[in-house]
């Protein structure tokens, strides 16, 4: 499996993150504050298993499925991944 | 001794055989186990025995659970069954568990659920993330005879549950406060302690609960009470009540794993008792099948038996390979607990999704045959209409099917992508009843599977299965076309919009979670069919069955297969009389029953 040697930026991330939440929210992304935790939004505990899911199959890094609860907003999740990216592949 | 010696000799000295020597070990105990249930519950027609049918019958009348019957389970110290056994209890395996209760459901759900299923149900969490401190401790309650509650609202999905919250506020001089009720827990009023599900911080989202563990003893009295039973339809003889409390504090070595991560201790919990529950229950849909033949074969009609009707036979022979394949299915599950325990958040979900479902469809056609006595509460057939009033409560505890369902939902885009004709199929302990396991990897379970090495079992089944006879050949073909049925759920699932991958899915989506754990089933019924062709039991060795519960599956999914060859259903229904007349079980264990 192929893994990419440089991970996407802070910026990229932050907007594909926001995408795929207002995806499963049903919302604009303008909605989706970077700051506010997603259950606020109403982002079920299904949807946040999904969202993993999302992240593995498109960044090709293993992430553990509590990723969403423990960084709760997209600023939070950001800066988690980027370090994840910086660890290297594969890691969780 | 350490269990995992044990347990890793025992697979070492395997090797190619299943069970070396069948008289020692894992195997040893539990069919000992349960020859001692069953001769101690002894026979269920006799109505002078305090655990016959007739006296059940009566105590639930009464609205109670048989005293002696308790009082039997205590003698036995049942509770021993859900320690492990490295805590001094009897636990070792999730599927022996299984069978050993299901002892108990055959008789009563009532007794199987309030006397032992809840203090299982609640003492998991501790055993799953507990201190070492609080794992002792609650063994050597339980090994007292203690009982313990569990009280954890509906988790699995939706953001519902994080309104309206049982709290358990950090206290200022360390501990908690309790504050807010409880309702519909079993044994409420006479449990040792309680494990609860608390709200430990105001904040929304899924790391505001934790699990506590609280002991009745020492509790202020003024700041807790017990609130009043409930009536219910079923399991009547239950204590279903609630609790409230007031600012009631608790000391801080109550928490049970750590603070916030209640979510994930009830989850993972929930993947030992969702995969146990169902297979337990079976026992009493067991006994709904004994029941109805022993109906059958003596009833006149049309001056013949009842057994004799082709519409009666095919009800009686289809209610078998339920409870066949849904033992396959709880098998698996259980003993992916301790193979797959990175799958099994998947295969718990899908058995107590789809078991429960199948046993209520076979209790209701097999209703039809038992004619007006179904709806007699009294007498030789009374027990029937018990059990199909009792059974909907293990639907209804501690996980519904939309629940279960919505625990497979997020993940099958990824099985889909990442698993599903790809993973290795499962090894093939799996689907050996029989054949030792090594303890259960708490630390192993996680929320979300990324592999699925059962429905690669039946993938493989399309090149590795027998085609000599047209029995087998039947069973070949209907696994081709189950496996065209999983490559049509990976394209669906594979194109599963945003909000279908939320707890507001759409009710096709559910609906493929229902095909998922069907075919999951089918799964488990060639594994274990596979595994027993060199095996002792001839009937699990034959085509017959396996052939016969496959093409049911595939009916269940909709699928027009041909109709199976001769010699697949007569052989199944030579089985269900055999076992009535010799007195076995209806499962895939064959026991030997006291009546």
């Amino acid at each position: 499996m192929s893994a990419p040697t440089t991970g996407p930026t802070a910026q990229a991330l932050s907007t594909w993150l926001v995408e795929r939440i207002a995806g499963y929210l049903q919302r604009e992304t303008a909605e989706i504050d970077p700051t506010v935790p997603l259950a606020e939004y109403g982002l079920d505990s299904v949807a946040a298993l999904s969202l993993c899911g999302d992240i593995e199959e498109d960044f090709e890094i293993m992430v553990e499925p509590t990723v969403a609860w423990d960084y709760p907003t997209v600023q939070a999740l950001t800066g988690h991944l980027l370090e994840e990216f910086a660890a290297g592949p594969g890691a969780a | 001794m350490p269990i995992g010696t044990a347990a890793t000799e025992a697979q070492q000295a395997s090797g190619d055989g299943r069970h070396e020597n069948p008289l020692t070990g894992q195997e040893a105990r539990v069919s000992s186990r349960v020859a001692t249930l069953e001769e101690r519950f002894a026979d269920p027609h006799d109505e002078s025995n305090e655990l016959s049918y007739a006296r059940l019958l009566q105590a639930d009348e009464a609205g109670e659970l048989p005293r002696e019957g308790e009082r039997l389970l205590d003698d036995l110290v049942l509770n021993a069954d859900f320690v492990p056994r490295e805590l001094g209890g009897r636990l070792e395996r999730v599927d022996t568990l299984v069978r050993v209760m299901r002892q108990l459901f055959r008789r009563d759900v009532a007794l199987g659920l309030g006397y032992g299923v809840t203090s299982f149900m609640a003492a998991v969490n501790v055993w799953t993330s507990g201190s070492e401190e609080q794992r002792r401790h609650l063994a050597s309650l339980l090994l007292d005879g203690g009982k313990v509650s569990v009280a954890y609202h509906e988790l699995a999905h939706g953001n519902d549950f994080v309104r309206n919250e049982f709290e358990a506020r950090p206290s200022v001089g360390g501990g908690y406060l309790l504050n807010g009720a409880k309702q519909v827990i079993n044994n409420a009023d006479r449990a040792d302690a309680w494990v609860l599900f608390s709200r430990t911080d105001p904040a929304p989202g899924s790391r505001s609960h934790s699990v506590l563990m609280t002991e009745r003893a020492g509790l202020d009295p003024a700041r807790h009470r017990v609130l009043p039973r409930y009536d219910a339809v079923g399991v009547r003889g239950c204590h279903l009540s609630g609790l409230e409390f007031d600012d009631c504090p608790v000391p801080a070595s109550d928490l049970v794993g750590e603070v916030g991560h209640g979510v994930e201790v009830a989850l993972r919990a929930f993947q030992l008792t969702r995969s146990a529950m169902p297979g337990m229950a079976l026992g009493a849909v067991d006994t709904g099948l004994r029941t109805v033949v022993r109906f059958a074969a003596r009833r006149q009609l049309y001056r013949r038996t009842v057994l004799e009707i082709p519409h009666a036979r095919a009800t009686l022979t289809g209610a078998f390979l339920d409870l066949l394949i849904c033992d396959s299915l709880s098998l698996t599950a259980s003993r992916a607990v301790h193979l797959l325990p990175g799958e099994t958040s998947v295969y718990a979900a899908a058995v107590k999704y789809l078991v429960p479902r199948m046993l209520g469809d076979t209790m209701n056609a097999l209703s039809v045959v038992l004619g007006a006595r179904y709806y007699v509460r009294e007498g030789e057939f009374g027990i029937f209409q018990k059990h199909i009033r009792d059974l909907p409560v293990l639907s209804l505890g501690h996980a519904g099917s939309a629940a279960c369902q919505a625990t497979i939902i997020p993940q099958l885009s990824r099985l889909a992508r990442r698993s599903w004709f790809q993973s290795e199929p499962a090894e093939p302990r799996l689907f050996r009843p029989r054949e030792e396991l090594g303890p259960v990897p708490y630390d192993k379970l996680t929320l979300a599977a990324r592999t699925d090495a059962l429905s690669a079992t039946l993938v493989a089944a399309v090149d590795q299965l027998p085609g000599g006879t047209p029995q087998e050949r039947a069973a070949h073909n209907l696994a081709l076309g189950l496996t065209g049925e999983l490559r049509r759920l990976q394209e669906s699932s594979r194109s599963l919009t945003p909000q279908n991958r939320t707890a507001l899915a759409s009710p096709e989506t559910f609906e493929l979670a229902d095909r998922y754990a069907v075919l999951l089933a089918a799964a488990s019924v060639i594994g274990v069919w596979q595994q027993a062709r060199h095996d002792e039991d001839p009937f699990l060795a034959d085509a017959a069955w396996a052939a016969a519960a496959l093409h049911r599956l595939a009916r269940r999914l909709g699928q027009q297969p041909p109709d199976l060859p001769d010699g697949c259903e007569s052989r199944v229904h030579e089985e269900v009389l055999r076992r009535f007349e010799e007195q076995r079980s209806y499962d895939l264990y064959d026991t030997p029953l006291a009546g």
